[in-house]
C-alpha cells in the first residue's frame, strides 16, 4: 500500500489517496479518512453484516491490539490474515496499540516494555513481541511500538522518558520490519512522542527520520491517554504541536492522529494538514446514546448538533433521527422506536444508534474532501462551528433540561465496556 | 397487507402415512408461514441485537413478542399511535403476542387469580394493584396488532397436583375465551387462538379440547406444558391433544424449542412452536448444532478454525471460525448477534429439515437419522422410544 498526495499544490488541507494494495489492485481510498475503530475486529454492535447496510465503500478497519491481544497465540496457527480471521476479508486493516475510545491508565512503565490494558489486565509488550504479533497479523498498515503515554499536564521527565522510550521502540520495530519478508509491502506509520513540548518533539523527530525511507506515514501520539475526554481537548492547545509536528514530517507522508476528536477539531486538524483519523468518536456518543445530527449543508438546517435518545421527550416521536439521513436507521426506525429499546436495554438500540452515527461521520469526512476539492472547508468549518458551539453552551450554561444533562453525565461515567 | 375474508387460512398441504405429522401453509393477514414452524421470541419487540432486515434475509416468517413486556413498555398508547407493532419494529410479517397472563404468574410471584382476571402488583412507577382481565389482555394485543394472538388463561404451575383447582382453570380458561372472543375488536385482521389447559391429567385436557372446540376460533394452543413436568408425562399429553383437536386448524405448542422435542412434537401432529431457549443461550455462548449445543467459552475451541457447523450455511457459519467466536464470545455485544444468528437458522434449518422429509414422504427416516447422530451410541431416552413408537416410528 502506497500513499499519494492529489493536492500537491499545498501542505494543508490537502487530498490523497492510499492504492497499489497488495492483491487489490482496484482499491483506492481517498484521504482525509475515518479509520473504522473495532474492537475485536468490528465496529462496537455492528457486525460486518450489517455494516454492509451502511456502506459497501472499502474501509480500513483500525484494530486496537489491545482488544486482540487475546488471539495472539491462536493467530500463531491461522494461516490467513487479521482481516479474514476477524470475518471482513475485503477490508483492510491497521493495527494500532491501545484503543482510542477508552481511557489507557497510565504508568506501569518498564524498561523496554509498553504496558496495555486488555481485559484480562495488564500485558507488557516490548518490540520482539510486539512485531511477532503484527508478522502474525499481516496487517496492511500498523503503528510501530510507542510509548504515548503523556498528556497536557505531563511532567518534562516523563515527557523525557517517552520520547526515549518511542526511539528505542520504534527502531527495533524497525529493524525487525527491514528483515521480514512477509512486511515488505505494509504500510508503516512510525509515531513521534513528545506530549506537548516542541523541543522533545523536535528530539523524537530528528532521531526517527533518519529512517524515513522505510516510513509510509507518521502518527502524532502522545497528546492525550484516549477516552471520551478527547472530545473536549480544546485545539488552541493542540495547535502547536500538530502544526510543529506536521512542518517537519516530508510532505510525501501520510499524516494520522487517533482519538474521539470531535467534527469541528477534526476540521481544524484537516486545515493543518492530518490525514487520517478513526472513527472512536462515534462509539463514545453511542454508549451515551446521542445520535449526531449536525448539519453538513447550509440549506439543510438542524434542530441540534446531536439529540440524546434516552429523553422522554422521545417517546412518541415517530420521526427518523434525521430526517435528511438515508442511512439504515433513519430510512426504517423511528426516534420512538429507538428510545423504547433504550428504556428497556435492548441491545439493537446502539446497533440502530451507531448505524447512523458511523454513516453520519463517514458522510463528514466525504463531504470534507468535496470541500478541499472545491476550497469550501472554511465554509463547512463555519456551519459545523456554530452548531458544536451552541450545542457546548446549552450543555455549560446548564440551560439544558435536568434529564438531558443526567443523561449525558451518567453516560459519561459508564463508557468503559 | 393481504386481506381476505378469513384472517388466518390454514391449508395441509402433505401428510406423513406413518406419523401424525403435516405440513401446511398459514395465510396470515402478514404473509404466509410454511408449518410445522419454529416462532423465535422478540419479547420487547425486537429479537436481540438482530435487525429486522437480517431475519428477512434468512427467510423468518413469523416471530413473537409478550403482550405483558409491550404493555408496560411502551405501553398500548404509543403502539396505538405508531400504528401496531409491525410499524413501530419495522417487521412487516406476521407476528404472534400471548396474552400476558403467563408473565404474570411467572415474573410476578404476588399474582393472585380471580374470576375477573390475574390481580398483580404492578411493576411500574406507581406500585398499584393492577388487575389484567380477558378484556384487557386483548385490548392491548389489539393496539399491538398482530397476526394472531391468545386468549388469557389461567395458568397452573404444571406439576400442581391440585386437581380441583387444576378443574376450576379448565373451566375458567373457557369462561375467559367467550370474554376474549367477545373483547375483541380486530377480528378481520387478528385471530384469536384458545388454550387447551389441564396440566398432566387427561380427563380434564379431554374435557378442555371439549369445550374450546365448540368456540369459533382459528387455532388452538396447548398450553401449561414444558414446566417441568417429566418428559413422560409431557409427550402423552401433547399426544392426546393432536388427537382432541379438529384436524384442519393449526396447532400451537407452547413454550417448547429444544431440537429433540421440536422433531417428536412434529411427529405427533404440532405446526407452531415458541421458545426463548436458542435466543437465550445465544447469548450465554452457546451454538446449537445437529449434534447437540456446543459452548464457546470453553477453551479447546481457541485453536478450532472450523466453522460452528459445516453443514450450516449462516452467515456466521460462511464467515467465522470457532476460534474468532471463542475470543469475543463473553466479550462483545456483536458476539450475541453472530450466535443469535446462527441458532435461528439452526432452528429454521431443522423445521425445513421436518417440512421437506414429510413432503417427500421420508419423515420417519429422517426422524431416525437425527436422533442416531444425537445418540450415536443409541443410548436413546425411553420417553423418545416410547414417543416415537406411539407414531409408528422405531429408532435404529
Amino acid at each position: 500500500m502506497k500513499f499519494f498526495i492529489r493536492t500537491p499544490q499545498q501542505r494543508a488541507p490537502r487530498l490523497g489517496v492510499l492504492k497499489d494494495i497488495d492483491n487489490r489492485p482496484n482499491v483506492e481510498i481517498e484521504t482525509p479518512l475515518a479509520l473504522l475503530h473495532t474492537q475485536g475486529g468490528h465496529i462496537p454492535h455492528v457486525t460486518h453484516e450489517v455494516f454492509k447496510l451502511v456502506s459497501k465503500d472499502p474501509q480500513i478497519l483500525q484494530i486496537p491490539l489491545v482488544s486482540m491481544h487475546c488471539f495472539r497465540e491462536t493467530m500463531t496457527y491461522y494461516d490467513g490474515t487479521i482481516s479474514e480471521f476477524i470475518g471482513s476479508t475485503n477490508s483492510l486493516s491497521c493495527l494500532t496499540l491501545h484503543d482510542p475510545s477508552n481511557l489507557t491508565k497510565q504508568g506501569h512503565h518498564i524498561r523496554n516494555k509498553v504496558p496495555i490494558w486488555t481485559k484480562q489486565g495488564k500485558v507488557l509488550y516490548d518490540p520482539e513481541m510486539y512485531m511477532d504479533i503484527v508478522e502474525s497479523f499481516k496487517p496492511d498498515m500498523y503503528c510501530l511500538l510507542s510509548d504515548g503515554d503523556t498528556n497536557m499536564t505531563s511532567a518534562q521527565k516523563r515527557i523525557s522518558k517517552a520520547v526515549e522510550n518511542t526511539i528505542s521502540l520504534s527502531r527495533q520495530c524497525l529493524e525487525r520490519h527491514k528483515k521480514s519478508v512477509q512486511l515488505k509491502n505494509t504500510f508503516v506509520i512510525c509515531p513521534i512522542a513528545g506530549g506537548y513540548c516542541l523541543n522533545a518533539r523536535e528530539k523524537c523527530l530528528k532521531a526517527l527520520l533518519a529512517d524515513q525511507d522505510e516510513l509510509n506515514g507518521f502518527l502524532v501520539d502522545g497528546l492525550h491517554n484516549n477516552g471520551p475526554e478527547v472530545e473536549f481537548l480544546p485545539f488552541e492547545e493542540v495547535r502547536g504541536v500538530v502544526e510543529f509536528t506536521i512542518k517537519n514530517i516530508p510532505p510525501d507522508k501520510l499524516c494520522s492522529m487517533q482519538g474521539c476528536w470531535n467534527p469541528l477539531n477534526v476540521l481544524k486538524l484537516v486545515q493543518l494538514g492530518v490525514d487520517m483519523f478513526d472513527t472512536s468518536y462515534c462509539r463514545i456518543l453511542t454508549e451515551r446514546s446521542a445520535a449526531l445530527t449536525f448539519s453538513m449543508e447550509e440549506e439543510e438546517g438542524s434542530e441540534s448538533y446531536e439529540i440524546n435518545l434516552r429523553q422522554s421527550k422521545y417517546a412518541y416521536d415517530f420521526t427518523s433521527i434525521m430526517s435528511s439521513c438515508q442511512c439504515l436507521a433513519c430510512a426504517k426506525y423511528s426516534r420512538g422506536y429507538i428510545h423504547h429499546l433504550l428504556t428497556v436495554q435492548e441491545l439493537l438500540a446502539p446497533v440502530l444508534i451507531m448505524i447512523h452515527n458511523i454513516h453520519h461521520y463517514l458522510k463528514f469526512f466525504k463531504k470534507i474532501r468535496e470541500c478541499i476539492e472545491n476550497d469550501t472547508l472554511s465554509e463547512l468549518e463555519h456551519l459545523i462551528s456554530d452548531q458544536y458551539k451552541s450545542h457546548q453552551e446549552k450543555i455549560l450554561s446548564g440551560k439544558v433540561d435536568e434529564e438531558e444533562l443526567q443523561g449525558f453525565l451518567n453516560n459519561m461515567g459508564d463508557i468503559e465496556f | 397487507m393481504l386481506v381476505n375474508r378469513n384472517p388466518l387460512l390454514f391449508d395441509i398441504t402433505s401428510e406423513c402415512k406413518t406419523t401424525k405429522a403435516r405440513v401446511g401453509k398459514m395465510v396470515l393477514p402478514h404473509g404466509v408461514v410454511d408449518t410445522p414452524v419454529f416462532m423465535p421470541v422478540g419479547t420487547q419487540g425486537t429479537l436481540k441485537s438482530m435487525l429486522p432486515e437480517q431475519l428477512d434475509n434468512m427467510g423468518l416468517q413469523i416471530m413473537l413478542a409478550n403482550t405483558y413486556h409491550l404493555g408496560t413498555n411502551p405501553g398500548p398508547e404509543i403502539l396505538k399511535r405508531a400504528g401496531g407493532l409491525h410499524k413501530f419494529m419495522n417487521w412487516d410479517k406476521p407476528l404472534l403476542t400471548d396474552s400476558g397472563g403467563f408473565q404474570m404468574v411467572s415474573l410476578l410471584k404476588l399474582a393472585e387469580i380471580t374470576e375477573e382476571g390475574v390481580k398483580f402488583q404492578s411493576l411500574n412507577e406507581h406500585k398499584g394493584e393492577v388487575m389484567l382481565t380477558p378484556e384487557h389482555s386483548v385490548e392491548i394485543q389489539n393496539a399491538i396488532g398482530a397476526d394472531i394472538i391468545m386468549q388469557l388463561d389461567d395458568v397452573i404451575t404444571t406439576t400442581s397436583p391440585d386437581y380441583d383447582r387444576i378443574k376450576e382453570s379448565v373451566h375458567r380458561t373457557t369462561r375467559w375465551l367467550d370474554r376474549c372472543i367477545e373483547a375483541h375488536a380486530n377480528p378481520e385482521t387478528q385471530n384469536v387462538f384458545s388454550i387447551v389447559q389441564g396440566t398432566l391429567y387427561e380427563d380434564l385436557r379431554r374435557r378442555s379440547a371439549a369445550d374450546l372446540v365448540k368456540r369459533d376460533v382459528n387455532g388452538y394452543a396447548i398450553g401449561g406444558l414444558s414446566g417441568g413436568e417429566s418428559k413422560d408425562d409431557f409427550w402423552k399429553i401433547v399426544h392426546l391433544c393432536t388427537d382432541l383437536l379438529p384436524k384442519g386448524k393449526p396447532r400451537y405448542l407452547m413454550g417448547v424449542g429444544f431440537a429433540i422435542d421440536l422433531v417428536v412434537c412434529s411427529a405427533l401432529g404440532v405446526d407452531m412452536f415458541d421458545c426463548v431457549f436458542p435466543t437465550r443461550t445465544a447469548r450465554f455462548g452457546c451454538a446449537l448444532t445437529m449434534t447437540g449445543q456446543i459452548s464457546l467459552r470453553k477453551p479447546e475451541y481457541a485453536k478450532d478454525f472450523a466453522p460452528i457447523d459445516k453443514d450450516c450455511s449462516c452467515h456466521t457459519c460462511r464467515t467465522y471460525t470457532r476460534a474468532f467466536l471463542h475470543g469475543i464470545v463473553s466479550d462483545l455485544p456483536v458476539a450475541c448477534t453472530l450466535l443469535t444468528e446462527h441458532n435461528l437458522a439452526f432452528q429454521m434449518r431443522l423445521m425445513r429439515g421436518i417440512r421437506d422429509s414429510v413432503r417427500e414422504e421420508r419423515f420417519p427416516e429422517f426422524v431416525r437419522k437425527f436422533m442416531l447422530d444425537l445418540h450415536p451410541d443409541r443410548d436413546y431416552p425411553s420417553w423418545i422410544r416410547e414417543s416415537l413408537s406411539a407414531v409408528n416410528i422405531d429408532l435404529l
